[in-house]
């Protein structure tokens, strides 16, 4: 990806109207849409051969699911970066989507000028975050702490990632939590990104793991 | 007399077969079916073996009785019965009536005081059986099925009312035996039978519930892959363009976020523990679309006492940033679980409050909603914090102990 070069996004929706509506936005806002689809089967073949720079994801897809979808094009091309962009009250398709490797989140009722830049943020590899996204976060963490049987096997949160994601759930922008916590903003960045970077490797290393254990099941029978 | 012993063990185990006939599989597999209908069904079946039987220990005993005429006219009366009976209680409004049951009853009298004209004294005194025998247990078991227990009960009196009048006011033991037998079974089966029709209300409870969930999740697909998109597109275009459409992208964006909350939540369901999930009660109130809510992706559970007592005091919270910091001001509510507590945050974006006013507030007693808030919290075991600084917003923190 050159600096001249217009971004390569693709857009996954299973609604045309809105799917189109989002592509106008993002080619007059100079990005270049390489692909659409309207399943999340579609969204990984197309992907896998138009190769975007970021991919627009919407979660409640037909055929397979926006998290599989994410799944499967992270898993298989490392450079592309997906940011979800879903209806609001679909939490624990949210957290799976982060977990499968999603880069941001946004709700559909974002303006275009928060599309836009979430998408050119996304494909600099930063993540996109709402105070929703950072209570499921907390909420998960706490949850692999407490309710796993090895807690101490799982992925936990520093204190000041604790603290970080706390203020972002409480509806303090990026740009308030480091000045409440004399921070730099791009600190404040990092430790969510850490946060939701550190459950999706757990979530991919639990794949692996469970891949080895029915592969070498099956070995032995 | 010597069948008397045969014909105990035959009473009971009838009884035995009714009862796993009145309440077997069929009703439970096919509730549209019916607890009685599959009662009335087995009542049939019983009247016609008793049937058999009572035909076979007649003819059997046929050369000792006084009047073999009169008992075969008694068994014909029998078979003409149980012909009749069996189509008739199949008929819901009949057998819902009084007239079929009673005159089941009556029937059934008359063939077993009509063993007076069959038998005589002698040999009724020594136990001889009565001409209908276990097949007279068919009647007071209709009624008990017609009327329940009470039916049961009634049903099995008039029974022994008639054999009492047969043994002429000295029951022997053989027919007191039977008698016990007869109201035990109308007992059981009464009981049973609203036993099972109590089980089946609860089967069609739970049947009706699912069906409305279902229909409810149905709708909930329709409605997002529709109408939400439509809105949510007519906002985001509406913004762009002048004159009314702004105005008109606002009331979509409204709807559209009070659609979302409305098919993303019902109304809280309380668990067979006594627990509801605090999440689901937040849901309305963040139906605005300038409430915010972040909460893990699981359920937040609470006795449901202190979750509505929670979430009064979050609503009470969100009154207080509408009064003070406006109507349109956003506000963000934090839901956290940890092992002890649960805490919920309440925030705004507000001018905040000088701590030197907040004290001094708490010090003239008029903190109004606030100490409302510390109130109700308190009453939970729990604490309200109440966090501002000038520029900082307002942040109202609730603790709940589990």
């Amino acid at each position: 990806m050159s600096l001249d070069e217009p971004l390569r996004v693709m857009v996954v929706d299973d609604h045309p109207m809105w799917r189109d509506a989002v592509a106008r936005d993002l080619e007059a806002a100079g990005f270049a849409v390489v692909g659409t689809a309207t399943d999340g089967a579609a969204a990984v073949r197309i992907a896998t051969a138009v190769r975007p720079d970021v991919v627009v994801m919407d979660l409640q897809l037909p055929e397979l699911s926006g998290v599989g979808a994410t799944e499967r094009i992270v898993a298989t091309l490392p450079a592309t970066r997906v940011l979800v962009l879903s209806a609001s009250g679909e939490q624990t398709d949210v957290l799976e989507a982060v977990k499968a490797g999603a880069t941001g989140y946004l709700v559909k009722s974002a303006s275009v000028s928060e599309l836009v830049d979430a998408v050119r943020r996304t494909a600099a590899g930063d993540a996109t975050f709402t105070p929703g996204l950072a209570g499921l976060l907390l909420g998960e963490y706490r949850r692999l702490a407490t309710g796993g049987p090895e807690p101490e096997a799982g992925p936990q949160l520093t204190d000041r990632e604790t603290e970080v994601l706390r203020l972002v759930a409480k509806g303090l922008t990026a740009k308030q939590v480091a000045a409440r916590l004399v921070l730099s903003h791009r600190t404040v960045q990092n430790h969510v990104q850490n946060a939701m970077s550190k459950l999706h490797v757990h979530n991919r290393a639990g794949l692996v793991r469970y891949a080895i254990e029915a592969g070498l099941d099956t070995d032995e029978s | 007399m010597s069948l008397a012993r045969p014909a105990r063990g035959r009473v009971g185990g009838a009884v035995v077969r009714f009862v796993a006939a009145a309440t077997g599989r069929p009703t439970i597999g096919d509730p549209g079916i019916g607890v009685d209908v599959s009662a009335w069904r087995a009542l049939a079946v019983f009247r016609a073996l008793t049937l058999l039987y009572a035909v076979i220990v007649n003819l059997a005993d046929l050369r000792q009785v006084a009047h073999p005429g009169w008992c075969l006219a008694t068994l014909g009366v029998m078979v003409a019965w149980t012909g009749f009976a069996s189509y008739a209680y199949t008929k819901p409004a009949w057998r819902e009536g009084r007239l079929l049951p009673v005159a089941d009853m009556a029937v059934t009298i008359l063939t077993i005081v009509a063993t007076l004209l069959v038998e005589t004294a002698a040999r009724i005194a020594t136990g001889e059986l009565t001409v209908p025998t276990v097949w007279g247990a068919a009647a007071p078991l209709a009624w008990a099925i017609r009327w329940r227990l009470a039916g049961g009960m009634a049903g099995a009196c008039c029974i022994a009312v008639a054999n009492f009048a047969v043994d002429r006011g000295h029951p022997t033991r053989a027919t007191v035996h039977s008698l016990i037998l007869v109201f035990l079974a109308g007992a059981v089966i009464g009981y049973v039978i609203r036993l099972a029709e109590r089980a089946e209300g609860v089967l069609a409870e739970a049947v009706r519930l699912q069906a409305a969930t279902s229909e409810r999740e149905r709708l909930s697909r329709e409605i997002h892959d529709g109408v939400l998109q439509v809105l949510a597109l007519l906002r985001r275009r509406g913004a762009e363009l002048g004159g009314d459409v702004p105005e008109l992208a606002r009331l979509a964006t409204e709807q559209e976020a009070a659609l979302r909350a409305l098919i993303s939540s019902g109304p809280p369901v309380e668990r067979v523990d006594g627990l509801v999930d605090l999440r689901e009660l937040l849901a309305s109130p963040s139906r605005s679309p300038h409430i915010h809510l972040a909460s893990p992706a699981t359920p937040v559970l609470l006795p449901a006492a202190s979750a509505q007592q929670l979430a009064a005091a979050v609503g009470e919270a969100l009154h207080n940033v509408k009064h003070h910091v406006g109507a349109e001001a956003d506000a963000w509510i934090l839901v956290e679980s940890t092992p002890d507590n649960v805490v919920v945050t309440v925030r705004d974006d507000g001018p905040g409050i000088p701590p030197e006013r907040l004290a001094a507030a708490e010090a003239e007693g008029r903190l109004g909603v606030a100490q409302s808030i510390v109130g109700r919290l308190r009453d939970l075991g729990g604490k309200a914090l109440i966090n501002s600084a000038p520029g900082e917003g307002t942040e109202v923190e609730l603790h709940v102990p589990r």
